[in-house]
C-alpha cells in the first residue's frame, strides 16, 4: 500500500517537472524550430519545419545570401561577427569590472562597515526606477562627453548598472564566511590583501562564480541602453537581432537563428562553472 | 620584564561599555586566566591584546613595546579561537605552515618547523587531512600548533574548550595543560569555566562587568576571595552564604542569623576593625564543613539531613540548620540518611566574611 502510494507521488512529481520544463522551454523550442524554417513557414504553426533549411544561419555570416531562394533580402550587409565581438567585449568587460569593484566594495561594507548601515539600500535605489527613465538624460550626458557609440561608454554603463547587483550578491557571500578565519590569517602575519587573496576568495569562489554568471547574463542580454548608445560601431547582439527586417517584414527565421547563437556563450559559461554554481546558487542565503 | 602589560584598557561599543578599566601583567612562561561570566568583557580584552579591536583608551605593551598602533599581523601574538578557525580548504600541514608561508620561508625550513610543531601537538598522523574533515580534538591541536609555529611572544586562547562535550573536555583540558607546560610561552586564557581556570592557570583574574574583581594565584582566589562575587564564582558546589549579624560584647562575639549562631570570638577584633557595619555575609565552602553523627566537637552545630548527593569519593549533604540551608561535602556516612540529625563543624580557618556587598573581613 505504502509503496504504490510512494510511486504515485513520484509520478505526480515527475509529471509536474515535465510540465514546468515544457512551459519554460517552449519558447526556446519554438525559436529552434523557427531558425530552421524558410520564409514561407515563418507564420505557420507547425513545430517541425516541413522543409528545414540552414539558410537562416548562413545568412548571419554571409548576408547577401537570399534565404531559401526567396525574395527576402535584408537591409543588413555585414556579417554578425562584429556585433558578436562587441557583445563579448561590452558584456565581458562590464561583468569583469562590476565583479572586481563590486567584490572590493562588498568586502568593505561587510568587514569594515563602510558606508554606514544603509549603503546597500542606497545602491539598490538605482534599480528601483525603470531603465527608460534614464535614457534621455543618458543620451544628453553621453553625447556631451562624446561617449555615444564608443566601447568605453557601453562598458562603463554596464559596469555602473550591474554594480548594484554585484555588491548586493557578494556581500551576502562574504557575510557567510566567519571573520575568525580572516583574523586567524592576520595573526599569522598575513597582510589584509593576502587575507583577501588566500582566505576570503577561495572560500567565496562559488558565490563569486554565481554572481559573475548572473551579471554576465544581465549584460549580455541588455537591449535598451545598447540600442540608445550604439549607432554603428558598438552594436551588440540584442540590437543586431532587432535590425533583421526586410522590405516585406521582419525576418523571424534569421532573428531566431541569431537568438540561438546568442545563447551559446551564456550556456557555455554556465556549463564551465557549474561546479561552483552548486555551492553558490542558493540565493536565499542573502539576508 | 613582563611579557605583556595591559594598562587601563577601556572599550566602548556605541553606548555599551564592554571593558571599563582593566590592567594586568603576564610574566614569561606564566599562564594567566581571564575568568568571568558571559558578557564581562574578557573576550573583548583578549581581542584588544591581539590587535583585532582598538581600545577606546589604554595601552598594551608586548615585551616592553607599546603595540597600540601595531596591526595584528605584526604583533607576533598567537591566538586560538573559540571555534579554532582552521582553514577548511587547506590540509593540516598547510594550516600549520600558513604563517611560515606568508613569511616566505624556504621550503626545507617549513617542512622541518611543521614537523616539529606537529610532533609537539601530536598531529603527525593527520598532516594530509583537509581542514574541514577534522574532529574537534584534532582541530584544537592544529589550532594550537598553528599559533606557535612562528614562536610568538604571547599565546592567547579564547574559550578553547567551550564547544566540547563534558567527557572529551576533561581529556582535552589535560592535553592542553600538558602542552602549556611543554611549550612554556606566556599565555592568556579566556574562559567562563572555573574548573578550567583552576587547573590550567598560574594566576586568575576574575572579571565582571568590564572590571577585574580580583587577580591572584589559584589558591589566593580560592581561599582568600576578596569579594562575594569571586567567592561564589569559584568552587563547585558553590560556597555557602549566610546573611548574619555580627553581635558582640565584652566576652564573646557571634554571628547570628535567626536561630543559627556561630562563635567567632577569636576574630572579634579583626572584624570590628575592618567591617563597616553589622550586616555581614558568612561564607564557608561545603568542603570546609565537616559532619559527624555524634557531637564529638563541643562547638558543633545541630543539623538535619535533607538530601544526600553521592558524587564520588565524598558526598554532598544538603543540611537544614536552624531554618537555613547549608551544603557540606564530606566522606559518606551510611547512617546519615534523610531526616537524620548530624553535627556540623565549620572549619574556622576557612571562614569567609563579607560585608553586605563587596569586601571581605577575614580569611
Amino acid at each position: 500500500m505504502a509503496r504504490t502510494k510512494g510511486m504515485a507521488k513520484n509520478i505526480v512529481r515527475y509529471l509536474l517537472l515535465i510540465v514546468v520544463c515544457a512551459w519554460t522551454l517552449a519558447p526556446v523550442a519554438w525559436m529552434v524550430s523557427l531558425s530552421f524554417k524558410g520564409p514561407t513557414e515563418w507564420y505557420a504553426p507547425n513545430l517541425i519545419p516541413a522543409q528545414p533549411i540552414v539558410d537562416n544561419y548562413i545568412n548571419l555570416f554571409i548576408p547577401t545570401n537570399p534565404i531559401g531562394g526567396s525574395h527576402f533580402f535584408t537591409s543588413i550587409t555585414e556579417p554578425i561577427t562584429k556585433p558578436l565581438i562587441n557583445s563579448l567585449i561590452a558584456a565581458g568587460l562590464g561583468t569583469l569590472f562590476a565583479v572586481l569593484v563590486g567584490f572590493l566594495a562588498a568586502y568593505g561594507v561587510s568587514r569594515y562597515r563602510a558606508g554606514g548601515t544603509f549603503i546597500i539600500f542606497f545602491t539598490l535605489l538605482t534599480r528601483m526606477l525603470p531603465g527608460a527613465t534614464f535614457v534621455a538624460p543618458l543620451m544628453v550626458f553621453y553625447s556631451s562627453i562624446r561617449f555615444i557609440d564608443t566601447y568605453m561608454g557601453l562598458i562603463l554603463l554596464y559596469t555602473a548598472v550591474t554594480l548594484t547587483y554585484a555588491i548586493w550578491l557578494m556581500k551576502g557571500f562574504i557575510d557567510e564566511i566567519p571573520p575568525e578565519w580572516e583574523e586567524a590569517a592576520l595573526l599569522e602575519g598575513a597582510s589584509p590583501w593576502t587575507v583577501l587573496r588566500k582566505v576570503t576568495i577561495p572560500l567565496t569562489k562559488g558565490g563569486l562564480a554565481a554572481s559573475a554568471l548572473f551579471i554576465f547574463i544581465l549584460n549580455w542580454s541588455e537591449f535598451l541602453f545598447a540600442l540608445v548608445i550604439s549607432v554603428t560601431q558598438v552594436t551588440t547582439l540584442p540590437v543586431q537581432i532587432s535590425k533583421y527586417v526586410s522590405a516585406v517584414g521582419r525576418m523571424y527565421g534569421t532573428q531566431a537563428s541569431l537568438g540561438i547563437i546568442a545563447t551559446i556563450p551564456s550556456v557555455a559559461l554556465g556549463y564551465l562553472i557549474q561546479k561552483h554554481l552548486v555551492t553558490g546558487f542558493t540565493f536565499g542565503r542573502i539576508r | 620584564m613582563p611579557k605583556l602589560v595591559v594598562k587601563n584598557i577601556r572599550k566602548v561599543f556605541g553606548t555599551f561599555e564592554a571593558v571599563k578599566d582593566v590592567s594586568f601583567q603576564v610574566e614569561e612562561k606564566e599562564t594567566l586566566c581571564l575568568l568571568g561570566p558571559s558578557g564581562c568583557g574578557k573576550t573583548t580584552t583578549l581581542r584588544i591584546i591581539a590587535g583585532l579591536e582598538v581600545p577606546t583608551s589604554g595601552e598594551v605593551f608586548v615585551d616592553g613595546v607599546l603595540v597600540n598602533d601595531v596591526p595584528p599581523q605584526k604583533r607576533q601574538i598567537g591566538l586560538v579561537f573559540q571555534d579554532y578557525a582552521i582553514f577548511p580548504h587547506l590540509s593540516v600541514f598547510e594550516n600549520i605552515a600558513y604563517g611560515l608561508r606568508v613569511r616566505k620561508m624556504p621550503e626545507a625550513q617549513i617542512e622541518r618547523k611543521v614537523h616539529e610543531t606537529a610532533a609537539l601537538v601530536d598531529v603527525e598522523g593527520i598532516l594530509d587531512v583537509p581542514g574541514k574533515k577534522l574532529g574537534l580534538s584534532e582541530m584544537q591541536r592544529v589550532a594550537v600548533g598553528r599559533s606557535i609555529t612562528l614562536d610568538p611572544k604571547l599565546l592567547l586562547l579564547d574559550e578553547p574548550l567551550s564547544n566540547i562535550d563534558a567527557k572529551a573536555r576533561e581529556r582535552m583540558r589535560a592535553e592542553l595543560g600538558k602542552l602549556q607546560k611543554e611549550i612554556g610561552i606566556a599565555t592568556v586564557y579566556v574562559t567562563h569555566d572555573q574548573l578550567e581556570a583552576m587547573t590550567l592557570a598560574d594566576r586568575i583574574a576574575v572579571m565582571r562587568n568590564g572590571l577585574i574583581e580580583q587577580i591572584g594565584t589559584t589558591s589566593e582566589i580560592y581561599d582568600s576571595a576578596r569579594t562575594l562575587f569571586v567567592a561564589n564564582f569559584i568552587g563547585s558546589p558553590s560556597m555557602n552564604q549566610i546573611d548574619c549579624e555580627f553581635v558582640y560584647d565584652e566576652e564573646q562575639a557571634i554571628l547570628k542569623s535567626g536561630g543559627f549562631s556561630l562563635d567567632i570570638t577569636e576574630f572579634a577584633e579583626t572584624i570590628r576593625d575592618r567591617s563597616k557595619g553589622k550586616e555581614l555575609v558568612l561564607g564557608i565552602r561545603p568542603e570546609n564543613v565537616s559532619l559527624d553523627i555524634e557531637k564529638t566537637d563541643p562547638k558543633a552545630i545541630e543539623a538535619e539531613v535533607q538530601l544526600v548527593e553521592p558524587v564520588g569519593a565524598k558526598s554532598i549533604y544538603h543540611l537544614k540548620i536552624s531554618g537555613l540551608t547549608v551544603l557540606a561535602k564530606d566522606y559518606p556516612m551510611p547512617e546519615a540518611n534523610v531526616g537524620v540529625k548530624v553535627w556540623a563543624t565549620f572549619n574556622k580557618d576557612k571562614l569567609h566574611l563579607f560585608d553586605k556587598k563587596t569586601e571581605e573581613a577575614i580569611l
